[in-house]
């Protein structure tokens, strides 16, 4: 899958813009606020019709406009279609090949993409929601029953949480309420549970191979997913629940006294091992990049088993942040598979040598140019 | 300029029916004056007669204007089975399928703790109390929705309920009648293929 051409209209700082994309490498080279960002988050928001800098589409509309346009044309397969999204104070319109799509789910999926952005980091270092977000998200976007579970596991502990604090308060008293309540939780915990630890197998394989080409082969990327019920891959759904319901019998009074609840998938962590050390507490800065890099990159993988497609890489800003070797094996590994979008401030030599005809674009007050022949020239020597 | 009385007031009644708003409530107000005299006093007759001349049921918890209602008090019904619903309308959707003869209970509610609704807050006491008086009734059909509450209750009463060797069903998940599969969504297939039967 690759997106061909892209339409900007009073977008963040583009008035208008109509370019024209290599199937390869593009690279969006500029000074800072320029608007490389906001090319990236625009192709983002034609994928996902939402952005992943702000909650408020308004911010999306150029304030001096009242409504902004992202269209694009996606090619898969033998197939071309047209994507369009107007923002307006009403509210977004999707349409796919001119159609109007009443459901937003059914315009998403038509493009997919994979953003990596400096925040990603946080992935690595940041705290456990960080990760279990992570991982609910990506695998709610692959799996509806998962997204289900997910949902309904929601629901009810927010319901749980709420009657053990009645139960704490003596407000209430009814403990088969709460057996109910249990017997739920652990129900959805455990399909939680199986899901996470299966697809975080898959997941795990894509990342290491991916790990290890980035740093030499030096290091070896391996997931950890931490439970309270010992759970591994051959841990079934039953025994999961089983587990859980013990815990909950044994734990009924310390929770209570507590007032939350104290089991379940919504206490549990992801931990990345590099060379069989946590990169959380262990790791070096550029090791926790590449970790969080090497799984954002397992995800092209994931989702191409899923929907048979590539999807289109987005990098903001992040050559910069990896050393020459880093830079290479990167480039290496994703070029003449998937579409990639990078942003940058400057382009090194490596770079420029490694990438197979990439087109540069040079980004100026939302305005974008074929690179100058000048840096042609610096290329050649 | 602010509204005469009579109209703010009437504006504001409206406001508090679910769904609206300050807009909405001024065009019915303008509305009603221009409307005929008889059709005011109808419409605030039939306000007030639903408020005062309805009452719950005190065997099911249904409303009705005589008490018990006109399901619990028909002896030809099938005395042997309990549907449980969450609302009075419930009953209505179920009494248009026309097949089902047995009797009803409203819980008026689903147990739902951040709603400040527990065991206590809905109609169940009175249903225990139902079944502890009647035992010929053999079994217990839980209507709830197919939301977590809705089956946190069901779950609930079984429990209650069993140990008495009463029987408790609960409604099927799946496809609805007449549609297309393409139209269904995930989940609801999800549960359509878990439950499916054999033929």
């Amino acid at each position: 899958m690759y997106l061909e051409s892209l339409h900007l209209k009073n977008f963040r700082n583009y008035d208008a813009l109509d370019v024209t994309f290599n199937q390869g490498v593009n690279v969006l080279l500029g000074e800072n606020a320029q608007g490389k960002t906001n090319l990236l988050e625009a192709i983002y928001v034609l994928a996902l019709t939402r952005s992943h800098r702000t909650a408020n589409d308004r911010d999306l509309i150029n304030w001096q406009a009242d409504a902004a346009l992202i269209s694009g044309r996606v090619h898969k397969q033998n197939t071309t279609t047209p994507l369009e999204l107007t923002f307006s104070k009403k509210g977004k319109k999707a349409r796919v090949n001119h159609l109007e799509q009443a459901r937003l789910s059914a315009y998403i999926g038509n493009l997919n993409v994979i953003l990596f952005a400096p925040e990603d980091l946080e992935l690595v270092k940041g705290s456990p929601s960080v990760r279990r977000h992570f991982i609910d998200q990506e695998f709610g976007q692959m799996s509806p029953k998962y997204l289900y579970n997910a949902g309904q596991y929601r629901t009810i502990l927010r319901q749980r949480n709420n009657y053990l604090r009645q139960l704490q308060r003596k407000q209430a008293k009814d403990l088969v309420y709460l057996g109910v309540l249990s017997d739920q939780l652990a129900a959805f915990g455990a399909e939680l549970v199986a899901a996470r630890i299966n697809f975080l197998a898959q997941l795990e394989q894509w990342a290491k191979d991916v790990h290890q080409v980035i740093s030499q082969e030096r290091e070896e990327l391996a997931f950890s997913y931490v439970n309270q019920v010992k759970a591994t891959a051959e841990t079934t759904v039953d025994e999961i629940y089983q587990s859980y319901q013990e815990q909950f019998e044994r734990q009924q009074h310390k929770e209570i006294e507590q007032g939350t609840t104290l089991i379940g998938p919504h206490r549990d962590d992801l931990h990345f091992l590099v060379n069989g050390k946590n990169v959380q507490t262990f790791g070096s800065q550029g090791q926790q990049r590449t970790t969080a890099l090497s799984v954002k990159l397992a995800e092209i993988d994931l989702m191409k088993a899923i929907t048979g497609e590539y999807p289109v890489l987005l990098l903001d800003d992040v050559l910069s942040e990896l050393d020459d070797a880093r830079q290479t094996h990167l480039l290496r590994s994703i070029q003449d598979k998937v579409q990639t979008f990078l942003t940058t401030t400057s382009l090194s030599g490596i770079a420029r040598k490694l990438i197979n005809d990439p087109t540069v674009f040079d980004i100026t007050s939302g305005k974008l140019a074929p690179e100058s022949s000048a840096n042609e020239s610096d290329a050649a020597e | 300029m602010d509204y005469p009385e009579p109209i703010a007031q009437l504006i504001e009644s409206y406001m508090k029916l679910p769904g609206i708003g300050a807009k909405t409530a001024t065009r019915l107000a303008f509305y009603t004056i221009d409307m005929d005299g008889d059709d005011v006093t109808g419409f605030a007759k039939s306000l007030i007669s639903a408020k005062r001349d309805l009452h719950f049921c005190s065997i099911c918890g249904n409303i009705t204007e005589d008490d018990p209602c006109v399901i619990c008090a028909d002896k030809t019904r099938d005395q042997s089975t309990i549907l449980v619903v969450e609302e009075p309308k419930d009953i209505m959707s179920m009494e248009s399928m026309r097949e089902y003869h047995g009797l009803y209970h409203v819980l008026h509610g689903v147990l739902s703790p951040i709603e400040g609704k527990g065991p206590e807050d809905i109609n169940i006491t009175s249903l225990v109390k139902r079944l502890q008086e009647h035992d010929e009734v053999k079994e217990v059909i839980v209507a709830t929705n197919a939301t977590p509450e809705g089956e946190a209750t069901a779950m609930y009463l079984s429990r209650l309920i069993k140990p008495a060797g009463i029987k408790v069903t609960r409604l099927a998940h799946g496809l609805s009648v007449g549609s297309d599969i393409d139209y269904a969504d995930e989940v609801t297939l999800l549960k359509a293929v878990e439950g499916r039967t054999e033929i």
